[in-house]
């Protein structure tokens, strides 16, 4: 097992990218701003690191389109910045944005947050991607309009693919405006009471654009809404009515603790400044946080720096699992869970647990036909990154041998499935 | 080259004989899809009743080399369920149960020969719907949705197909049965759910799908505005757009597409506007009227000579029929037309439109032009009469656009596919390295090339042949050849 390879490739053009998967022999380990490194499996020993963070910028804004097209190692932060200029957001808000995680990154992982009730994951908001393959082919496909069905989705092959397809250079991406106002209201309780209060909300007309779970004592469900500078209002005392007693309007700092669970770190998110604190990024503004504006993060040789996680290594296993919407308390409340993010609208959940329990863990998600994947877990941790294969998996192998015959990339990430 | 007796009676021994269609009579029925302009008798048609039965017959034809081809309401507009002369055609109209509506988890499971509205209409009684919606959607199916990757007028703010597919049973071309995606929308390793979705048939075969549910908007509320130009409409699109407003649909007529929906449905277009806009809005109450006032004003500010706002669902289902209507009724004002699919960005409609007008004048012909102004995808109608001669200067109009819009950026396809019509256009919207990188992932799930052979992908055999109306094979005028 090799973590850091001997030698590192920092390109920053495609055509280096390309150079680079040429002209250097053996095994290769694709890195961005390293987020997300010890997710999946581990990689197998490499021969060459090809480092993505040289790859930056935007290529193309086409404000009017809302579209935006940007090399693969730009940290969606920095990207969220210029497009915020024109009020535009990538309505993606995976907790590892502020920590620097790339556009590239974010892909390949499938990374999402909790506004994927209604926006989506990256799959849903990526349109094209240009990737270099083992052989050095660069691949486009898709291109800066939504609506397009010429040629296969590529981009949704490298969705979650952890570098093992190929190497993403350019990503275009679908935008959404920024909402004039947002605002979360939380409600105390367990995890049953949440799945109460989001069955009910889920069939009434409020559209929240999140509903998450906390873990903590007793817990904590979220629910963000986005809406018009003078309409919001109207909406948030809807909710709170159907909410009902201890419902609360909380300041949008509360989705540091969510970040923090879903790091796997408990704790950091929660300092001190509680429900109604201090901090200048206030609720019915516009939605910064969501575009991880805060410049608090730099590249820190592949750990991530700044927010939540920067720091603290997990305490276990951080898993992310996913299942019926429905079915996710029960599964949740049968896993040795320390610490719980809870999509209760998506079915999707971040959960910490012993590192001695991952295994178990895959198995009851696969019973309640549910998906798994090992997210942050400590280096001398040795549990299987995934739960049973799916059935689609001999299909995978076959592209994964037909784009990458020799097996150069990122070995190891879906070990043992392949 | 008939298909060995031995073959077929394996195919009735999996379907029983009554299930497999070999009379050229009946077999006639399937030769070609929405692109009536080329035309294939299939060898034989397969009606399997069962999942497990589609996957036998893709066994039979796995073990003996048959290609096949997928169908259901036969409604594509690109020639993708083209049979193949050697092949059979396996038909999915008779898996059209809806196996479960699941309100709580808002999603429904669905056999691929169910009918796009009928998902609506399962969903409905829990306050629930399906949000994509192409204009055939009271015939289309979920499964030929599922292979063309679908949009319809609401796209725009709901997405398409692909974002509201959770998870497919599909038959793999060696007759495996597998299942892509998962129960949420996490899911473990690459997207082969999304790159299956909209891949026209050549990967495997859809045999149950697991839909989203969207809850039913609050509130809908839909205008018809006229304007003195297309480009002041374009301009109201992109002003909506700037104000951070995402409407539910918005779509373009010009005169002549307006003077065929009003004919046909007089569902109280104006007779006398160069362009109308049908903006839809949706969602909770406040949020809804607050935004509808603003693109009132938005009309008002670029010279609307006309804004009828829906007072009732009648109105507002009236305003649809016009739209939705518009294809067809183009045959009342021109004997043949052709429908084009491609995609600009929005910010480019005009300037498109402008050189589509040039194009037409140039080849002497006019072009009625309906499209989803919100995501850039147009319909333009090429207007053309077989008598007088004008097919072959009308196919090279539509090509032409086709290409215009991959040169302006855009695609040469939204919504139609590529299928038979447009594979010979693929390379001037994608490299060599691209095309063949397709055909890896191809080759990846059918190694044999016996799914749906010849789609998609330009070969020397299609772009040999023209697309467009059904025109006899020279082979076929001298009497050397059969044309069942």
């Amino acid at each position: 097992m090799t973590r850091a390879a001997p030698t590192t490739l920092r390109p920053t053009t495609p055509k280096e990218v390309r150079d680079a998967v040429l002209d250097t022999p053996g095994r290769l380990a694709i890195a961005g701003a390293g987020t997300a490194a010890d997710w999946a499996g581990r990689l197998d020993d490499v021969d060459a690191t090809l480092d993505t963070t040289g790859l930056t910028g935007v290529i193309a804004h086409n404000p009017g389109d809302m579209t935006v097209s940007v090399h693969a190692g730009t940290p969606l932060r920095d990207l969220a910045g210029e497009i915020g200029e024109h009020r535009q957001r990538l309505a993606l808000d995976a907790a590892r944005i502020p920590r620097g995680a790339t556009v590239g990154g974010l892909l390949a992982t499938a990374d999402a947050g909790p506004s994927a009730l209604v926006y989506g994951s990256m799959r849903d908001l990526v349109i094209g991607t240009t990737t270099v393959l083992a052989d050095g082919t660069m691949v486009r496909s898709g291109g800066h309009v939504i609506k397009n069905v010429a040629g296969y989705d590529m981009a949704k092959l490298l969705h979650g693919s952890y570098g093992t397809l190929g190497v993403l250079v350019e990503v275009v991406l679908r935008l959404h405006p920024v909402p004039k106002a947002t605002a979360t209201v939380a409600v105390d309780g367990p995890l049953t009471s949440a799945a109460e209060h989001t069955a009910r909300l889920v069939q009434s007309p409020l559209e929240p654009i999140a509903c998450e779970w906390i873990s903590g004592d007793p817990g904590r469900l979220l629910v963000r809404l986005e809406g018009g500078e003078s309409t919001l209002h109207l909406r948030v005392d809807r909710l709170m009515e159907l909410l009902g007693d201890g419902a609360h309007e909380v300041d949008d700092a509360v989705w540091d603790e969510h970040a923090a669970l879903v790091a796997g770190v408990p704790g950091l998110g929660d300092n001190g400044l509680g429900d109604n604190g201090s901090r200048d990024n206030g609720s019915r503004d516009n939605g910064s946080r969501d575009n991880g504006s805060r410049d608090n993060g730099s590249r820190d040789n592949g750990t991530g720096a700044g927010g939540p996680a920067a720091d603290a290594a997990p305490e276990g296993a951080v898993l992310r699992i996913g299942a019926a919407p429905t079915r996710l308390p029960s599964l949740i409340a049968e896993l040795p869970a320390t610490a719980v993010a809870a999509g209760l609208g998506t079915g999707v959940a971040t959960v910490t647990v012993p590192g001695a329990a991952v295994a178990e863990a895959h198995d009851a998600v696969a019973a309640a036909n549910g998906t798994s994947s090992l997210r942050s877990r400590s280096a001398d941790l040795d549990a299987p990154a995934w739960g049973p294969p799916p059935s689609g998996l001999p299909v995978l192998k076959a592209i994964k041998h037909k784009l990458d015959p020799d097996g150069r990339l990122s070995p190891g990430r879906f070990h043992p499935w392949m | 080259m008939p298909l060995d007796r031995r073959i077929v009676d394996e195919f009735v021994g999996v379907l029983g004989a009554a299930d497999v269609l070999s009379d050229p009579i009946k077999t006639r029925t399937y030769e070609c899809d929405g692109l009536t302009g080329y035309r294939v008798v299939p060898e034989l048609v397969l009606l399997p009743r069962t999942a497990e039965a589609v996957a036998e017959c893709v066994k039979v034809c796995a073990r003996h080399g048959v290609p096949f081809v997928a169908r259901g309401a036969g409604t594509g507009l690109s020639g993708g369920a083209l049979p193949v002369a050697d092949g059979v055609v396996i038909g999915l109209n008779r898996l059209n149960r809806v196996l479960e509506v699941d309100p709580e988890n808002r999603r429904a499971v669905l056999e691929p020969g169910v009918t796009n509205l009928e998902i609506t209409a399962a969903a409905s009684p829990f306050g629930l719907y399906y949000a994509p919606d192409p204009s055939s959607q009271q015939v289309c199916t979920i499964g030929g949705n599922v292979a063309e990757n679908s949009g319809g007028a609401h796209c725009l703010k709901y997405g398409f197909t692909t974002n509201h597919v959770l998870s497919i049973e599909v038959v793999l071309p060696d007759g495996s049965l597998v299942t892509l995606g998962s129960d949420s929308a996490e899911q473990s390793g690459p997207d082969l759910r999304g790159v299956f979705l909209g891949s026209e048939g050549t990967l495997g075969i859809t045999t149950k799908i697991t839909v989203r549910l969207l809850r039913t908007p609050e509130t809908m509320r839909t205008l018809l505005a006229d304007f003195p130009s297309v480009a002041a409409g374009g301009q109201v699109v992109s002003d909506i757009v700037s104000a951070g407003i995402v409407p539910a649909a918005v779509e373009m007529m010009d005169a002549l597409a307006i003077e065929a929906a009003e004919g046909a449905t007089g569902a109280g277009y104006s007779l006398d506007t160069p362009a109308a806009l049908v903006v839809e809005l949706d969602g909770t109450a406040e949020e809804c009227d607050d935004q509808f006032e603003q693109v009132k004003a938005i009309c008002d500010r670029h010279g609307c000579t006309r804004l009828h706002i829906a007072g009732s669902p009648e109105e507002r289902a009236a305003i649809w029929r016009g739209r939705k209507a518009a294809f067809a009724a183009v045959g009342r004002i021109s004997p043949d037309y052709i429908v084009q699919d491609g995609v600009v960005p929005r910010t480019r409609l005009s300037e498109v439109l402008d050189k589509i007008a040039e194009m037409a004048d140039d080849a002497g012909l006019r072009v009625a032009n309906v499209f989803h102004a919100g995501d850039g995808n147009l319909h333009p109608l090429v207007l053309y009469s077989e008598a007088d001669g004008e097919v072959e200067r009308a196919e090279e109009l539509s090509s032409g656009i086709a290409e215009l819009c991959v040169a302006m950026g855009g695609s040469l396809s939204g919504e139609h596919g590529i299928g038979t019509d447009k594979a010979c256009s693929m390379p001037t919207m994608f490299g060599e390295d691209d095309l063949e990188a397709f055909h890896r992932v191809r080759t990846a799930f059918d190694p044999g090339d016996i799914c749906n052979p010849g789609k998609l992908f330009p070969t020397p055999r299609l772009c040999g042949e023209r697309p467009g109306k059904y025109r006899p094979h020279p082979l076929e005028e001298q009497g050397a050849i059969e044309r069942l």
